[in-house]
């Protein structure tokens, strides 16, 4: 990581942000300061906005109005930006995305060779770290087809840190995983969450946000209705419907 | 017995030997049928007339022909022309069908007007009416005399005129298979997996195949080149017609851009539908890693379209192909055409069909076979539901 950044600007920083689909108001007046080296999850019920909001982030969805700014860059139309901040957020989606036509190799290395113009053996030598770290160096030559669903996501997590990406941001990378892949993901995601990385999850694994968190923001139809640090957001939440989720999704 | 019957395995080579056995017979008792009534008309059935002269002659050859020549060089003939159009045809069909089919998926409003405004009106005007209208249109242009210039191109009424290169035709064809080589070669040598080195590593290579055969190429040119003429021979008006120069006849003319412009209007469908196939989280990955947007395009949607769409482009093909059959409505000696005056001069109907048949398959299934092999090799591994 490029420490090119003041440690003072915030990573992320979204000022009175709206966003439409046509007249579907989807993110009302989001209000989010994210310092660097935090870990957010986000949750709250289907539709209420989270992919909406993290994919703003990285400019996959443009906002409407309110300010968005990335390691001190605004997001707006300018290209440079958008290209600048994209070098410097990662993303993982919840269906992986990996290109099916490239080796795992070749997934990891494609970034780094043509945005930063990394030599391929230097490439190579860095997406095997990523790849041993994720534990699947042995299926660098496979196809994303060849894996399970579990290796794919894990495969698409080294394939963003070997853009060596100052923020991470995650859309919900375990749920279309079979239960018994949702651990092997989330253990290698516990173990980013030591190394002082940007982290913004959006996930309902509650178990991941109680020990890697620095703070839970719950959503709820395009706004955010609370945000505490897990202990608190657990054990006494503010609001009733962040207390009515909490009960749907731990279950009792 | 019974209990042999149940074999999967038998029962299947069983069914395949009782079906070969009936196919058989109806040929064989078809075929006997025919000389019989062939026979009774003073027909000699065979193919004995393949070493007869023609007697005819033919107006379009990239081969020398003279009505002195056997049948059997006439067939070469039209299966070298109905390849020499057809290839043109589809080149030409698949440059307009990639460009109507980005303008179709392209973002803007009025580039995908204007592809569905082509598509909409060439695909649904009979491929024979367009091949019609075009030879109407060469055959009613300006006599030589008052010719229309198009840069290098003279259009009139005896057919669209351009430069030739005075060279001899076997270098031409020497020149061309080479030129065809120095391309192709390249592109394999940037995909495959045969070689030990990986393919980025093969720059200098790539490089010089390409450059040293299009040095080869220029050289055989030069080699070929009538001795004390200038290499190149512009067309010029002599009297009342065109002198020099290469000549492209109004019927040749009017297939290739009928055949380019109607397959135009598939393909440009077919390349839509294939980059309709990439699914969005690919193209969102690309960018959210920072490709750019021509990077995301070219290493990302363009391949994955390509695979989606090459299975349905080889069966366009082999249509359009088949639509060079078409150049008897108009007159080039394609295949057909030349199959089409043999029956009528020599009277040899069953034999002369059965050698189109042939032809026909042997040329469209050349064309599977390419495109399976290519298929194969660059098929997606694995399962690909997951993503
Ligand atoms: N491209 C789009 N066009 C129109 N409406 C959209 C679009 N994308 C999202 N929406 C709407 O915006 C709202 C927020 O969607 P979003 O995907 O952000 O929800 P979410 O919180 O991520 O839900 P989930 O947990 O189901 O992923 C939803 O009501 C959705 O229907
Ligand atoms: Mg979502």
């Amino acid at each position: 990581m490029a420490d090119t950044h003041p440690a003072n600007v915030p990573a992320v920083q979204i000022n009175g942000m709206n966003k439409f689909y046509g007249h579907f108001h989807a993110l009302k007046n989001i209000q989010l300061t994210v310092h660097r080296g935090e870990k957010v999850v986000v949750c709250g019920p289907s539709g209420s906005g989270k992919s909406t909001m993290i994919r703003c982030i990285n400019r996959l969805e443009e906002h409407n109005s309110g300010q968005i700014t990335v390691l001190g860059t605004e997001l707006n139309d300018d290209v440079a930006s958008i290209d600048g901040i994209r070098r410097e957020v990662g993303m993982v989606f919840q269906h992986f995305n990996l290109f099916p036509h490239m080796t795992v190799l070749e997934n990891c290395v494609l970034a780094p060779m043509l945005v930063r113009k990394t030599p391929r053996a230097q490439a190579e030598a860095a997406a095997m770290r990523y790849l041993e770290k994720v534990r699947i160096p042995e299926q660098a030559q496979k196809y994303p087809g060849q894996l399970s669903g579990g290796q794919q996501q894990r495969v698409a997590i080294a394939r963003s840190l070997c853009m060596e990406p100052e923020i991470l941001l995650f859309d919900e990378p375990t749920s279309a995983l079979d239960p018994e892949m949702i651990s092997e993901v989330l253990d290698v995601m516990v173990h980013l969450a030591t190394e002082g990385r940007t982290m913004i999850c959006v996930t309902h694994e509650m178990g991941f946000a109680r020990r890697v968190a620095d703070r839970v923001i719950f959503m709820d139809a395009g706004e955010i209705v609370e945000e505490a640090p897990p202990e608190t957001f657990f054990q006494s939440p503010s609001s009733e419907r962040t207390k009515q989720f909490l009960s749907q999704v731990l279950g009792h | 017995m019974v209990s042999l019957l149940r074999q999967q395995k038998i029962r299947n080579i069983l069914l395949q030997a009782l079906f070969a056995g009936i196919v058989l017979l109806v040929v064989i008792g078809g075929w006997r049928n025919a000389q019989h009534a062939l026979s009774s008309q003073n027909v000699v059935s065979g193919f004995g007339f393949l070493h007869k002269s023609t007697g005819w002659d033919v107006n379009f050859s990239l081969l020398p022909a003279s009505p002195n020549d056997p049948y059997w060089w006439f067939f070469v003939i039209g299966i070298v022309n109905t390849l020499f159009l057809g290839i043109l045809g589809l080149t030409l069909a698949t440059f307009i069908g990639g460009l109507v089919g980005l303008f179709r998926t392209s973002s803007n409003d009025l580039l995908q007007l204007l592809g569905r405004i082509y598509v909409d009106f060439f695909r649904n005007i009979p491929l024979i009416l367009q091949v019609f209208f075009w030879y109407s249109l060469v055959t009613n242009l300006p006599a030589p005399r008052n010719a229309m210039e198009f840069g290098p191109l003279t259009l009139s009424n005896r057919g669209v005129y351009m430069p030739a290169l005075n060279v001899g035709g076997w270098h031409v064809a020497g020149a061309a298979v080479t030129l065809l080589l120095a391309l192709a070669l390249p592109l394999w040598l940037r995909t495959t997996r045969r070689l030990a080195s990986p393919p980025e590593q093969r720059g200098a290579l790539v490089w010089g195949v390409l450059g040293g055969g299009l040095l080869l190429a220029a050289a055989i040119l030069l080699l070929g080149r009538a001795p004390g003429a200038a290499l190149i021979d512009p067309p010029r008006l002599q009297g009342l017609n065109m002198r020099g120069g290469l000549r492209v006849s109004p019927e040749f003319t009017a297939l290739l851009v009928a055949i380019g412009i109607y397959g135009g209007a598939y393909i440009g469908e077919i390349v839509r539908g294939g980059f309709k196939a990439v699914g969005k989280g690919q193209t969102e990955a690309a960018h959210s890693l920072g490709l750019s947007p021509w990077q995301s395009f070219s290493r990302i949607r363009l391949p994955l379209a390509l695979r989606a769409m090459l299975p349905i482009l080889a069966n366009q093909y082999i249509w359009l192909i088949k639509a060079t059959t078409l150049g008897i409505a108009v007159g080039f000696t394609d295949f057909f055409m030349i199959v089409a005056v043999t029956i009528n001069q020599s009277g040899q109907t069953l034999e002369a069909i059965a050698i189109l048949m042939v032809g026909f398959l042997a040329i469209n299934l050349s064309i599977a076979a390419i495109f399976n092999r290519i298929n194969r090799a660059i098929a997606l591994k694995g399962n690909q539901l997951r993503s």
